[in-house]
């Protein structure tokens, strides 16, 4: 198995950190590039949710980035210590609605659920950890 | 992401180059909001060079269609490339928005 981890601060800055992050991960695991931007996807949303939405102080948090490789599977996993939130649970959008019925935002976690193939969250000694797993195989 | 405004055929083409994501969104709204509250009220976004779109970006283009939908105006979109056909289609976007293949189709009907 292979593994690499990274230290996030709570800033949306930080989403260039991850892309780069992931840009050598692409390189040095081989990942194709469409894989690559359905990861990057998912965690954009999960991290702009984090730091716009998990913390009510103004203080610097430490959010941890982890992603492991097993086989065909890749597992990215996101540990941030702000209040409780389960976004499984989170209503989906009703995609079939007309442009003037449909409501503007909603959609970062949905997709985070179109994306990846398993979406995991626990809460866990004081942290919000969520985990989601892509097969590399999988058609993007 | 860069964005390249021309006027042709009585359009205004907005040609996006590169990332639309959480930290550019905000200008991405600016520039497009700007043309229609300017007057613009045909448009067509090129995406033949947008590489990547997140929620943030996705959020732009609902809010432009319902500004222009309720002012009579006219938004098309062209030229998607097939990972972002695939983002708008998971999004219901590809129901709600008029997406054309080519510029030129974009223009002529």
């Amino acid at each position: 198995m292979e593994h690499q981890e990274i230290s996030l601060k709570n800033k949306i800055e930080e989403l260039e950190t991850i892309t780069s992050f992931l840009d050598q991960l692409a390189e040095a695991w081989l990942l194709p590039p469409a894989l690559l931007m359905s990861i990057n996807l998912a965690l954009e949303e999960a991290f702009t949710n984090i730091v716009y939405y998990a913390y009510a102080d103004q203080a610097t948090h430490q959010i941890e980035l982890s992603i492991s490789k097993q086989g065909d599977k890749l597992k990215i996993c996101l540990a941030d210590d702000g209040q409780p939130y389960d976004p499984t649970q989170a209503k989906a959008p009703d995609i079939k609605l007309s442009t003037e019925d449909r409501p503007i935002g909603g959609l970062g976690i949905f997709l985070i659920r179109k994306i990846m193939d398993n979406v995991h969250y626990q809460r866990d000694n004081g942290y919000n950890l969520l985990c989601m797993e892509k097969q590399i195989s999988t058609p993007n | 992401m860069t964005l390249n405004i021309i006027h042709s055929g009585g359009f205004t083409i907005v040609q996006v180059d590169g990332h639309l994501n959480t930290l550019n969104a905000a200008d991405f709204e600016t520039q497009v909001m700007g043309l229609v509250e300017r007057g613009d009220m045909k448009l067509i976004i090129d995406c033949s060079k947008l590489s990547y779109i997140s929620s943030s970006g996705l959020r732009v283009f609902l809010l432009a269609q319902k500004k222009l939908r309720a002012n009579k105006g006219l938004l098309k979109l062209c030229c998607l490339q097939p990972s972002i056909h695939e983002i708008f289609d998971m999004s219901g976007f590809t129901q709600i928005f008029l997406i054309e293949t080519t510029l030129e189709a974009s223009l002529t009907s």
